[in-house]
């Protein structure tokens, strides 16, 4: 869509990348949010000032200069449980969001490609899957397999892989009539070389957008499960976690507890959507 | 002779954000009653010209000069003063018929709205000047037609109800730019034919931007040449065909008169064995609503090795499945194709693998045949990781070295620099991608290479290279040919032998000279009738035509007796009930028509 970009194949991507991100200020704020909360999953619980499950013994504090964004009724430091609390929400969301779309988009890619029974099977499974309210599938997921990350990621990422399965399959569907592909088989390339080698490289732009905008979706998603004590189990920090158990303090005027971890979700998700956004307008999907 | 000036350009300029001109200082008057044709080559801001008259650029392009129209300028109206002018006093028909018409709206309604914006009219009104305008660009059924939503048209018919909707309101001046591009060529001239009457039938002016001197010749009075955004020739027709003047205006006249220079016929020996001998070749389609669609009906053809034999009808007439049915990219219903003394039809598709080495196609669609994210030279690489270097040395795999050694050679044969082998195909013309899709089909060097339309996406003057390429390359590489074309042309210069197809059938066969000089069969001679030369003394509106009504119908639903019964000039009753046999006839060629070739003097 966008003609700006100079088609030239020797500049690196990283060159690319920034020069991206000057012409367009959505794209710099998502990226530096995306860098943050990725940071901040590695290294957030190390540069914590206080420990985000150890109480400081100074419950219902108001912001201040030693607790940034005051304490708990419990009294745990909520600034360093709001930066300790990516190394959950982010890692689960990408790993979630990471599996599915792999997952998905080779599904897709074989179904759309090669169209046997099999891929009908497969899309009206994922029919199913995407019928359900995504809220309510993902606590009967997580009630049957029990409250742990690992289990979180299968559910989140039973819960995407359909997204990606459709996206790659309708691309899927265009790209295999096009010429290169029958031109490939003309050649004497097996089926699945022409799917692998040709079909999948040029169908990965749709999932390439979702990706982001997934891991949004996956934070958003954990955070909900969480406040409803369907997701991690406390005292792991957790954003959704933390709004669940300062609710209650909201009613007597105790706002920061909740409203710091909220904010840093909507910080989080809109990030990654404006980065898929992005991508989107330049891959011009 | 002076002539009322319907519209006159003076130093008009068109110009986009990004520095270059597009259109600049482009004078040009346009008298009543006056076809005036504008050429040159693509990107040399013809259509942005065009489009200038109108006082329309392309965002986010500006348009600067003075155009007037009626002592007015139309560049400095207001909005509502040039919708008044545009549709009413001046038509459009712009290139893709298809895209121009609104999907959810029938025809009928379209023309109705367009007709009903500049003149008062009650819907009745409205809807019966559709029908007698459609009946006017010769749609037959007009009035069943009106009730017809674009996609259920063909693209012959959409750019007719086009004119219809561009010339509702008798408009002075009509700029048709590249009207016919896409479209066959009998549906070309049948469409030219229409506009160029309704022109002289009400006084309009008309202005057509193409880029094919044929049209000029055989419609247009005064000749325009663009270059680089600028007027370089303006003359009447005759003159510029007799001696034009600029460089450029020579070049591109000597390009597309190549026609009067013929190749001598390569006499087919009967001794010769044929590489490639197809028998009773059909293939149907079911469509989505289980109807079936007869594609190729009993097709017998035979090829000798180094021979070219080319495959000419209308699209539609089942010539690219046969192609593909050839190199066994479609499996079929029934018949045989053997290649080398090898019948190939009954392989399994694995043990048919390594074979496809040995014969390859090339597409009609350059870009669209190149994988988008692969550079040239990792394309032309692919067919050498897969066979090695081919028949003889299908077991040895090259080396790396070898490989880059080969695909240099290969893009040198066919005429490519080795540094577009860094490039992806969108950085190529398309001249040039189908020059990788030809060096990519070389790549093993095969025996046999079906040719599925490989000019007609490409402009004039690299349809010509491209022709004379691969002319050359069948003598060099002794390599055989089916060459599938709707243009006459092409074939004529690239094959010894023709075959026409209509609507799945083989209805002529035989030599170049035969088919070309002296075609028996009436498609043959109406398909040769409707090709435009560029030639000004020989113009089509001129001559008696041997015209085709209407279009190829569905092969969904085959008429009972002779296919083209319908549309044939010389049928009678007997056309219509039997079934017409291909007849061999006394000279060799055979043809499916009783009045040509009546069955008894078929050859024992």
């Amino acid at each position: 869509m966008t003609m700006t970009a100079p088609t030239d194949g020797r500049q690196t991507s990283s060159r690319r990348l920034i020069a991206a991100a000057r012409r367009d200020p959505l794209l710099t704020i998502g990226l530096c949010i995306v860098a943050v909360s990725i940071f901040l999953a590695l290294f957030g619980t190390a540069i914590a000032p206080k420990s985000p499950t150890d109480p400081t013994g100074a419950p219902s504090e108001h912001p201040s200069l030693s607790h940034w964004m005051g304490t708990d009724a419990s009294g745990l430091d909520v600034f360093s449980q709001v930066i300790s609390a990516p190394r959950t929400d982010v890692v689960l969301a990408v790993s979630a969001a990471l599996v599915s779309s792999v997952l998905g988009t080779l599904i897709g890619l074989t179904a759309g490609y090669f169209r046997t029974w099999w891929a009908e099977v497969v899309m009206r499974i994922s029919d199913v899957i995407q019928a359900f309210p995504v809220f309510i599938l993902g606590m009967m997921l997580v009630a049957l397999s029990g409250r742990n990350t690992g289990n979180l990621i299968v559910a989140l990422s039973l819960l995407y892989t359909p997204i990606f399965i459709r996206l790659t399959r309708a691309e899927v569907l265009t790209q295999r009539n096009r010429s290169y592909v029958e031109s490939a088989r003309a050649m004497g390339n097996s089926e699945w070389k022409i799917a692998f080698r040709h079909v999948l490289p040029n169908s990965l732009a749709p999932s390439l957008i979702q990706l982001s905008v997934t891991v949004g979706f996956g934070i958003l998603l954990t955070a909900g499960l969480s406040y409803v004590g369907a997701g991690v189990r406390p005292p792991t920090p957790e954003w959704g976690l933390m709004i669940s158990s300062s609710a209650n303090q909201l009613i007597l005027g105790e706002w920061w507890p909740s409203v710091f971890p909220g904010l840093a979700i909507s910080l989080t998700v809109f990030g990654f959507a404006a980065v898929g956004n992005a991508i989107e307008r330049r891959v011009g999907g | 002779m002076i002539q009322e000036v319907v519209l006159e350009a003076r130093g008009v300029g068109v110009s986009y954000e990004e520095g270059r001109d597009a259109v600049s200082g482009f004078d040009l008057r346009i008298h009543r009653g006056e076809i005036v044709g504008l050429i040159g080559e693509s990107g040399c801001g013809k259509t942005s010209a065009a489009l200038a008259l109108m006082g329309l650029a392309r965002h986010p392009g500006r348009v600067t000069g003075s155009v007037l129209y009626d002592n007015r300028n139309l560049l400095e109206m207001t909005d509502s003063e040039l919708r008044e002018i545009r549709g009413r006093s001046i038509g459009l028909i712009t290139q893709k018929p298809r895209q121009s018409l609104n999907p959810f709206l029938t025809i009928g309604t379209q023309i109705s709205r367009v007709f009903r914006a500049h003149n008062r009219a009650t819907r009745e009104e409205a809807q019966a000047h559709a029908i007698e305008l459609l009946e006017a660009v010769g749609i037959n059924d007009a009035s069943r037609r009106l009730t017809a939503y674009p996609h259920e048209l063909s693209g012959g018919m959409a750019q007719r109800a086009l004119i219809s909707m561009a010339m509702s309101s008798r408009p002075q001046l009509l700029i048709a730019d590249e009207p016919t591009s896409g479209l066959d060529v009998t549906i070309q001239a049948q469409f030219l034919d229409r506009m160029w009457e309704r022109a002289q039938a009400t006084g309009s002016a008309v202005l057509l931007v193409t880029q094919d001197l044929g049209i000029v010749a055989n419609y247009c009075d005064r000749i325009v040449v663009m270059a680089e955004g600028r007027v370089i020739e303006e003359r009447t027709v005759r003159d510029f065909f007799v001696s034009p003047q600029q460089e450029y205006s020579k070049r591109i006249l000597a390009v597309q008169s190549a026609e009067r220079t013929s190749n001598p016929t390569a006499r087919r020996s009967d001794d010769s064995t044929a590489l490639v001998d197809v028998k009773g070749l059909s293939k149907h389609f079911v469509l989505p609503d289980k109807r079936r669609l007869q594609a190729v009906q009993d097709v017998d053809l035979s090829i000798p090795a180094g021979h070219a034999v080319g495959l000419v009808g209308e699209s539609g007439s089942g010539k690219t499945t046969v192609g593909r049915l050839l190199v066994r990219l479609l499996e079929p219903d029934a018949g045989t194709v053997v290649f080398a003394g090898k019948i190939i039809t009954t392989l399994d598709s694995k043990a048919f693998r390594p074979q496809r080495a040995r014969l390859q196609i090339v597409f009609q669609d350059p870009f669209d045949s190149l994988n988008p994210r692969w550079t040239v030279n990792r394309i032309v690489r692919e067919p050498l990781d897969l066979h090695g270097l081919g028949r003889n040395q299908q077991t040895n795999k090259m080396t790396a070295e070898e490989k880059q050694r080969r695909i240099v050679e290969l893009l040198e044969l066919v005429g490519l620099d080795r540094d577009v082998g860094d490039r992806k195909a969108a950085a190529l013309s398309a001249g040039e991608q189908q020059r990788v899709c030809l060096a990519r089909a070389l790549a093993t060097q095969p025996e046999f290479l079906v040719l599925d339309e490989p000019t007609s996406a490409l402009p004039p003057a690299a349809r010509v290279e491209m022709v004379r390429l691969l002319a050359d390359l069948r003598k060099r590489l002794g390599i055989s040919y089916l060459f599938i074309s709707h243009d006459l042309w092409t074939v004529s210069q690239v094959c010894d032998e023709v075959a026409v197809m209509y609507l799945s059938q083989i209805v002529e066969q035989g030599s170049r000279a035969q088919v070309f000089e002296h075609p028996a069969h009436p498609y043959t001679q109406a398909l040769l009738d409707s090709v435009l030369r560029p030639d000004p003394t020989d113009r089509r509106v001129d001559r008696e035509r041997k015209d085709l009504s209407g279009e190829i119908p569905s092969p969904v639903d085959l008429p009972a007796g002779c296919y083209l019964a319908g549309r044939c000039p010389l049928a009678e009753g007997r056309c219509r009930e039997e079934r017409q046999e291909l007849v061999t006839m006394d000279d060799g060629r055979s043809v499916r028509c009783w009045k040509v070739a009546p069955a008894t003097r078929r050859a024992p």
